[in-house]
């Protein structure tokens, strides 16, 4: 009888002790993405100056194509639960072709200096803001802020100011940044890859190189969408060289039996499983507000993991078609009771040369197509198949929880994979686009997550 | 309660078994202790113990009686309600976009018409489809090729990833050959006459304008009955579909099929939403409410009985529409089943069936089309489902740029029609598309939801059937018991077996696994189908 039971008892020690989430790093991860083979000589590493531009050209092909859009009347009643109201969209067309100034736009693009460079057979653009003035004895730091999908770098523009320059913004001197922000290879201006596979360890060994690159040896890393895995996985690859890890997204890739126990009863017994009561309130009911939310949004996603080419083919075609898809994310996910408004709520939360400057860079880079390719780049295989899953991270982590994300993760969830984590605040309020729609809120936490971190110089313990 | 009633059962048996046993008690229990009323153990120590009531038998007078009745009830119902058929409800409704007319009768006239090219303006059509002008340009539009051919000169082209073909969607270098063809050799004016070959009407029903095409026999021999038909298209279909397939159902002898006596009038109604049939402007527009119309608008040609056949939309309205009025529907037949239920049982089986396909019901055929069960059905359906999911959830987004963009259009449709004509056609940089059909016919059916602007209320079907929770939904309760033929296509995107199929089509007279097709039937194998209706039907004329 004691035989057998230590045996079990000693079955399931051994158990527990392998399955232990090992802590490995992720492999750096080259490749050759331009077109063709990959040439013998070595590739050019010069960082050249890049401006946007435009041309009188563009902008009339553009308005014809506005003039000409066909538009289908919406249902009645339907505000924006049939996706973007067309009735709306007529209005934020008229809005574009009459007020809307793209020449404008693209000086206020470029007042912050951009820069290409090749790296991997790709050209990588990318925004490098240095900060206008540092105190004595002060260096600025490094902080590499990758954006999502629908988004760009241009999200970034309303918060690079709070980081480069809190003092001018009521934000203190103590940590002063210098930003940059890449835009992912197949979006803005970066060149898209020409070949398959290239994935978000693609990316992030991307931006590691163009950090290294830069010359920066230690960095900060922020990001949400596309840029909380991108970020998720530099700081994988190369956990001594990102100092903390600032994430406004957070996801979970493999539900196991504590999660799905949690789901069902953790709405009674909250502390037994570690949620806060701001988490309750966010995660339930949770058919409505995390299976049914999940799957009335992600249709996009389902499609663009399966055949990118398709439906990005009509949108590169069709700048209101363009409008309506990007436009839609930016109501949903900034709010979801926006759906229920005939306007989406758009204009609440953003102004619509904003939103327009954002589609516009879609339009003009053609990009739309190779940027839906990294969903079927990173979701073919399905979620939670991927090596990257199932390692977790140890670099100092900070976590912004904004209220209107998609879906809500939990401390208590996000601590099995980031296993770090030295700041998680329930933001008050903001959604899915933190740093367009909130950036002071975003900043304000970067700054204490990054003064924290500073402070216990926690990048130094994480070797132990 | 139960403590009161178990001891005299436990009694009765016992006493039983001891008459014919000729057994003592202790005996007696010790054996029937190691069957399962371990729970009566305690009871029964104590109850054959206890001195025997004389009531025992005044109880047992008491009970079987009781029993009995119970039994009875419980069969009488169980008779009665094989015999009552459950039906869907009619129901009503109105789709229109003025208030519906409290007085006057709706008009119901059957009005010829005949779709037009655009030298001349096409507004007048557009107009009928709750079509907007175009902003800034208020009423006036360019010709219809005029504006076609401008559109697909300034289409912006993305060139696809190295060795991509047709596994990350529509390959762009061969959509520019497509389009070139479209730009330079596709003659839209000769497709409308071909279109106009057969006639077409429009009528009003419900506030809505369905438009149908009516195809009777040119020559029917004398003594023979021409069987009405009515077939119904999908998504990314329309009636232009069943062209090469109407001839061989109306002038059977003329083309080589002798299958007896049967010859059709066909009529081919375009959904609501649809190509020429005027777009709901309400909410909740679904399949039952299109059965009804379509019940309506036989009725309204006169037809009392008829047939019904179709695949994709087309064999869940037909579906419906023989739950809805069974008298009506002499015969149903299919080349798609949807079947939504699953249960644990279906899972089980569905294991079991890899190795013992026999044992539950699979045919040889069956198991070859089925198994790999996760490839074939949870892979292939996944990879292929994206446009169901972002259309069920998101169409008005989903059809913006295509109603916009004919380049994009085509890519969209097309793409059904490489992936569900044959799987492998994935893997060819051409996605297999010119293998089976024309060009010209390809892209006819794309003008077709071009010059109509009908891509948004084709894909809002999708969220109308599929916002409802399933489960409530009437036609997975109800059966299906009008005689019944299924024509089983090998490339179709998921195979359903016979016995599942019996689940819902309870009446099921003919099942035929055909040797080459996929999705698009009627489009790609038309007298393969032709010929599996036509035997089906005569089955049915039989009975």
């Amino acid at each position: 009888m004691l035989l057998e039971v230590l045996l079990v008892l000693g079955t399931l020690l051994i158990y527990f002790l392998f399955s232990k989430k090992k802590e490995e790093t992720l492999p750096f991860k080259d490749g050759w993405w331009g077109r063709g083979q990959k040439p013998v000589t070595k590739e050019d590493s010069g960082i050249r100056p890049f401006k946007v531009e435009t041309t009188e050209e563009e902008l009339s092909d553009l308005f014809r194509r506005l003039d000409q859009a066909r538009f289908t009347e919406p249902l009645e009643n339907s505000c924006f639960h049939y996706g973007t109201n067309s009735v709306h969209l007529r209005k934020i067309v008229s809005y574009w072709k009459n007020q809307f100034n793209w020449k404008k736009q693209v000086e206020v693009l470029n007042k912050y200096p951009q820069f290409k460079t090749k790296i991997q057979g790709l050209d990588i653009h990318f925004v490098h803001v240095k900060p206008p003035r540092l105190p004595e004895g002060q260096a600025a730091k490094p902080l590499l802020m990758v954006h999502g999908w629908p988004g760009s770098f241009y999200e970034f523009y309303k918060i690079i100011p709070l980081l480069t320059d809190p003092a001018s913004h009521g934000l203190g001197d103590e940590h002063i940044f210098e930003v940059i922000c890449p835009s992912i290879p197949g979006y803005g201006f970066s060149e898209a890859p020409h070949k398959k596979d290239f994935n978000s360890v693609s990316a992030a060994s991307v931006f590691y190189e163009l950090m290294l690159r830069l010359g920066f040896n230690e960095f900060y890393t922020q990001g949400g969408d596309w840029g909380w895995l991108i970020c998720t996985n530099l700081a994988q690859i190369a956990p001594n060289h990102v100092k903390g890890l600032h994430l406004n997204m957070v996801s979970v890739s493999k539900l196991g039996l504590t999660h799905l126990l949690s789901i069902l009863l953790g709405r009674y017994f909250p502390g037994l499983f570690g949620f806060q009561d701001e988490d309750v309130r966010r995660m339930f009911p949770f058919l409505k507000k995390g299976l049914y939310r999940i799957l009335s949004e992600s249709g996009y996603a389902h499609i663009q993991a399966t055949k990118p080419d398709t439906v990005g083919c009509g949108l590169n075609d069709s700048p209101v078609g363009l409008a309506a898809y990007i436009l839609e994310k930016f109501s949903s996910w900034t709010d979801m009771e926006f759906q229920n408004l005939e306007d989406g709520g758009l204009e609440r939360k953003f102004s619509l040369d904003d939103l327009l400057t954002n589609v516009m860079i879609y339009w003009v880079s053609g990009c739309i197509v190779s940027s839906m390719r990294f969903y079927k780049e990173n979701l073919q295989k399905g979620i939670g198949t991927q090596k990257h899953e199932k390692l977790t991270v140890q670099v100092p982590t900070g976590i912004a929880s904004f209220p209107n994300e998609i879906l809500h993760i939990p401390q208590a969830w996000a601590k099995k994979k980031y296993t770090n984590i030295v700041s998680f605040h329930f933001m008050p309020r903001g959604g899915h686009f933190a740093a367009f729609e909130e950036p002071e809120l975003l900043a304000k936490d970067i700054l204490q997550f990054v003064d924290k971190v500073e402070k216990e110089q926690l990048w130094k313990k994480k070797g132990e | 309660m139960w403590r009161d009633i178990l001891p005299n059962a436990w009694e009765s048996i016992l006493s039983r078994i001891r008459h014919l046993y000729l057994l003592s008690p202790v005996e007696v229990q010790t054996s029937l202790s190691v069957k399962s009323i371990s729970h009566c153990c305690c009871s029964t120590q104590a109850i054959l113990y206890l001195p025997r009531s004389f009531e025992y038998s005044q109880k047992n007078a008491v009970l079987v009686p009781v029993a009995a009745l119970g039994v009875g009830g419980v069969l009488f119902c169980w008779l009665k309600s094989g015999h009552k058929m459950k039906i869907i409800d009619m129901g009503d409704g109105w789709w229109g976009s003025e208030e519906r007319p409290f007085k006057g009768k709706e008009d119901a006239t059957i009005r010829p018409f005949k779709i037009e090219t655009s030298d001349k303006e096409i507004e007048y059509q557009l107009a009928a489809q709750g079509h907007m002008p175009a902003a800034g340009q208020p009423g006036k539009k360019g010709s219809l090729p005029q504006d076609l051919h401008q559109r697909l000169d300034r289409f912006r082209f993305t060139p696809h990833v190295e060795g991509a073909a047709f596994h990350y969607g529509f390959n762009s270098t061969y959509l520019r050959k497509v389009v070139a063809y479209w730009r330079n050799q596709f003659d839209w004016r000769k497709q409308v006459e071909v279109l106009n070959k057969y006639p077409h009407f429009h009528t009003t029903i419900e506030g809505i304008d369905i438009h149908f095409i009516h195809v009777k026999p040119s020559y029917v021999p004398h003594g023979r009955a021409v069987r009405p038909l009515l077939m119904v298209h999908g998504w990314p279909g329309s009636f232009y579909e069943f062209y090469k397939i109407i001839p061989l159902l109306t002038e059977p002898a003329k083309h080589g099929l002798n299958e007896g006596d049967v010859v059709f009038e066909v009529i081919c109604p375009s959904i609501p939403g649809y190509g020429f049939s005027e777009a709901p402007h309400q909410r909740g527009f679904d399949s039952i409410a299109t059965a009804r119309i379509f019940h309506k608008l036989m009725n309204r040609l006169g037809f009392k009985e008829y047939y019904i056949q179709g695949g994709d939309w087309g064999s869940r309205i037909t579906t419906n529409m023989a739950q809805m009025l069974p008298q009506s529907v002499k015969g149903l037949h299919l080349n798609l089943v949807f079947i939504a239920r699953q249960s644990l049982g279906r899972l089980i089986r569905i294991m079991l069936g890899a190795y013992v396909p026999w044992l539950v019901g699979f045919s040889r055929e069956d198991a070859r089309r089925f198994y790999p069960f996760m490839q074939k059905n949870v892979y292939d359906v996944l990879r292929e489902s994206g446009y169901l999911h972002i259309q069920a959830t998101k169409p008005d987004t989903a059809g913006c740029g295509l109603n916009d963009s004919p380049v994009g259009l085509a890519a969209y449709i097309l793409e059904k029609f490489s992936t569900w004509t044959d799987k492998s056609f994935l893997y060819q940089d051409n996605g297999g598309l010119e293998s089976k059909y024309s060009l010209d016919e390809l892209l006819t059916n794309v003008m077709i939801y071009w010059v109509t602007s009908t891509i948004v209320s084709s894909m809002r079907y999708y969220k109308e059937n599929f916002s409802k929770d399933p489960d409530l939904s009437a036609h997975n309760r109800v059966g299906v018991y009008v005689p019944t033929g299924i024509a089983a296509f090998p490339q179709e995107i998921v195979h359903v077996p016979r016995v599942w199929a019996k689940d819902v089509y309870r009446n099921i007279i003919t099942y035929s696994y055909m040797p080459r097709g996929g999705h698009f039937a009627a489009f790609e194998e038309p007298k393969l189908l032709a010929q599996d209706i036509m035997q089906f039907v005569q089955k049915v004329e039989q009975l």
